[in-house]
């Protein structure tokens, strides 16, 4: 406790001075203070700051303290003693990093709710005492969704989906089994996914550009709110299942915390508004000082994130993705050495600003996005996809594939004799039936480590499409990627260089690195 | 919705009279040329190089196609400069042909002789703020309820079914049937074919008007309008293609009654 009250005490701009340098263990303090456990009496503050690997994050609440006691988010509310705040701590930008984790198995002994059977283990009929048996979470911070196969449509009933699917690999025996596998009783599909923010939430839930009656990708209907009939934007969950944030605590009730009844009115209302009040983004960084100083760039720090206009596009010269004004364009130097290096650090973060918007490549055979009147290549930059205002995220119906579940592209290590790692994920065979067009990137045969929105879809081109994460609070909540397969933020620029054949310079992916640090 | 066989399919010869000479009706690779802006998308037909279309972004009244893949091309011939290397085809319609072909891989260098000698609509990093083209009109409320029947048709790529230019025809259909409200919704799909320059006819799949037909259907009903009645019909019966419009029969008709 005391260190998270010196945190929230001490002015941000005073705080910098004593930041200590980046060590293998500050991503994660390790006191029992910066889990914010179910059930706990304590006060949730307007401001919070937590230390990372990078400086500081910063969880801003557009509102009055809050006395978790009781309150929906906070309650375990299902027989495994799981609440919302279990898998979305704000020390992790509300969501939850592998590190954490890690300190959650060693100082419980993995007696956490964290490491539940039904998901937070690798399977549930696996023995639940040996740490091996939650290698994904502790390793990549997955959560294992299992969903019905085939797919149901929004009246429950089973799709007719475009596609057979086999298990390949079956690593954690999840996929195969009898009583949780694909040929079980009621089958199912198991895929691992990290756990997603729940802030900045009208950025991912707005009603602005692109949210039309159907969707701007395939011209398919979007979701709607069964509360008002309107579209949603389609951009929660990594596979946009649930289309409010209601719809989405009523999966995570159900599915993670094991309710047996649905959420009431009022357990809903709580949850929902307060997501809604949360703004979370990097507040410090050790090497660049303060990220919200006046005079600084508009677009950093998480009031930027609760002052900014939801739902319209970035990708251009007049709102920006990330508002930085040219502010660390050029700083002067002063012959202080602690000064100079802060100046060096932000300029280093808005070249990477300016790799982001600036620095073209060929961006080819990424469904949803070639196929959507850009061509195939097309000479575009980041921004041209994680184009909205403030996130980083596309402005709606945002799932996309750009191989990071899919073969050729996932993180697979190739096997051979000398080495005694197997691979954790899952592998199945998708096989586009005849009577379909074949996937135009990928062709009628896909290998996968996850459908992605093709497990809801039921359709052929969404195999391995993953809806965008907002790029906010990334130092607070490693490992990234929705498959948890990038380690650090210069694995995800590295993983986008080999995609892409971009060819980024050493200057570049390091600036990108730092600016990405910074939101 | 299910789609048939896969493969293009090609009819006899056309008997129909010889088309108009500067028309470029054809089914090529198509070849991506870099520049120091946006790349240009063109490709060779009978031992000329054509120029199809820039790079610029959704709004785009012509879309570019994908490499991977071959493209229909159905064009004019125009007498304006050579753009990127190739001769500008005006009007042009471009449709990528559905199944995959990995010869399809042709990307080139930008040259200082076939830089644009011209603005391109956008660049190719972020936008000024606007998109490219204004041919994408966001969808509103009808200014008025209208009491007389209204008719709208969808567009279509050969042999496609909806796609990422469908929301922004559709969204006005609902809108309207909405506000009417419509009573009954009469849809009837069509499908083409399509002849080539060297006289080939390319026929649309069998049962795709059915099929484009059904899945409006679908698509309306999905985004919550439940309560009009449905009349369905198609023409799955092409007409015989003349080179110069068949893109005017890859098309659903969407009728409202009020």
């Amino acid at each position: 406790m005391k260190l998270r009250q010196a945190l929230i005490a001490i002015p941000l701009a005073a705080s910098i001075a004593w930041f200590p340098s980046p060590s293998p263990s500050a991503d994660y303090a390790g006191t029992q203070d910066r889990w914010w456990g179910p059930g706990e009496t304590r006060a949730w503050p307007q401001r919070l700051d937590y230390a990372n690997s990078q400086g500081l994050v910063g969880v801003l609440r557009d509102g009055p303290v809050l006395e978790t006691r009781g309150h929906a988010f906070f309650t375990s509310l299902g027989p495994n003693g799981r609440a919302c705040v279990t898998c979305h701590q704000p020390a992790d930008g509300m969501s939850l990093s592998a590190a954490t984790a890690r300190e959650r198995w060693s100082v419980t002994g993995g007696r956490d709710p964290l490491f539940a059977a039904i998901d937070g283990s690798n399977c549930p009929n696996l023995p639940q005492e040996k740490e091996s048996s939650h290698s994904l979470l502790l390793g990549r911070g997955l959560i294992r969704v299992s969903l019905p196969w085939p797919p149901r449509g929004e009246d429950g009933k089973p799709l007719d989906p475009e596609f057979t699917l086999e298990v390949v690999r079956d690593p954690t025996g999840c996929n195969t089994g009898a009583v949780h596998g694909l040929k079980s009783a009621q089958p199912s599909v198991s895929v691992y996914r990290r756990p997603r923010p729940v802030a900045n939430t009208k950025y991912t839930t707005h009603q602005n550009f692109g949210v039309l009656p159907f969707i701007g990708k395939n011209g398919l209907p979007a979701t709607r709110d069964p509360d008002n009939g309107k579209p949603s934007a389609m951009n929660l969950m990594a596979d946009a299942r649930a289309a409010t944030l209601k719809l989405q605590a009523q999966d995570a009730a159900t599915n993670h915390l094991q309710m047996p009844a649905a959420l009431t009115p009022a357990q809903l209302g709580e949850i929902v508004a307060f997501e809604g009040s949360l703004y979370v983004a990097q507040a410090a960084s050790h090497t660049a000082g303060s990220l919200e100083e006046a005079g600084g760039p508009s677009g950093l720090g998480p009031d930027a994130m609760r002052k900014g206009e939801a739902g319209v596009l970035g990708n251009n010269t007049t709102r920006w993705v990330v508002p930085m004004e040219n502010k660390w364009k050029s700083l002067p130097r002063t012959g202080d050495v602690a000064a100079d290096a802060r100046a060096a650090a932000r300029e280093s973060i808005q070249r990477g600003h300016d790799v982001y918007m600036f620095r073209t490549f060929w961006i080819r055979d990424s469904m949803h996005l070639n196929s959507v009147g850009l061509g195939n290549p097309t000479k575009r930059t980041c921004s041209t996809c994680h184009g909205m205002h403030m996130t980083g995220m596309d402005t709606a119906n945002g799932w996309m594939d750009i191989g990071t579940t899919n073969l050729p592209w996932a993180k697979e290590e190739p096997l051979n004799p000398w080495n005694s790692s197997k691979p954790e994920m899952p592998l199945f065979k998708v096989t586009c039936k005849a009577s379909v067009p074949p996937h135009p990137f990928l062709g009628r045969v896909i290998y996968t480590q996850d459908p992605g929105r093709a497990l809801i879809s039921g359709r052929c081109n969404d195999v391995g499409t993953i809806v965008m994460q907002q790029l906010r609070g990334l130092s607070a909540r490693a490992p990234y990627f929705s498959n948890g397969s990038a380690n650090t933020l210069r694995e995800v620029v590295d993983f986008y260089d080999r995609r892409y054949a971009i060819g980024y310079s050493e200057q570049e992916k390091q600036d990108l690195v730092n600016f990405l640090g910074a939101l | 919705m299910k789609a048939g066989p896969l493969l293009l399919l090609f009819a006899a010869t056309a008997q129909a009279a010889q088309p108009d000479p500067s028309l470029r009706n054809f089914v090529a690779c198509p070849i991506v040329r870099d520049t120091a802006s946006v790349p240009c998308w063109l490709a060779e037909y009978d031992g000329e190089l054509y120029f199809l279309t820039l790079q610029t972004d959704v709004s785009a009244p012509v879309n570019p196609p994908w490499l991977g893949h071959r493209v229909l091309v159905e064009g004019r011939r125009s007498d304006k400069p050579r753009i990127c290397g190739g001769i500008p085809l005006e009007p042009v319609r471009l449709s990528v042909i559905a199944e995959p072909d990995a010869s399809c891989n042709q990307l080139l260098p930008a040259e200082d002789r076939y830089n644009l000698t011209f603005e391109p609509p956008r660049p190719p990093g972020p936008s000024a703020g606007r998109l490219a083209f204004n041919t994408l009109p966001m969808p509103t409320q009808p200014a008025a309820i209208k009491k007389e029947p209204q008719r709208y048709t969808l567009d279509y790529y050969f042999d496609g079914m909806v796609n990422f230019k469908t929301p922004f025809q559709l969204a006005p259909v609902l809108d309207m049937a909405r506000a009417m409200p419509a009573t009954r919704v009469e849809i009837v799909g069509y499908r083409s074919a399509a002849l080539l320059s060297n006289g080939k006819v390319l026929q649309e799949q069998p049962d795709l008007a059915r099929r484009r037909a059904e899945q409006v259907v679908e698509l309306l009903k999905g985004a919550g309008l439940t309560a009009p009645q449905y009349q369905v019909r198609w023409v799955d019966a092409s007409p015989v293609p003349n080179g110069t419009d068949d893109y005017r029969n890859r098309k659903v008709e969407i009728t409202l009654q009020p």
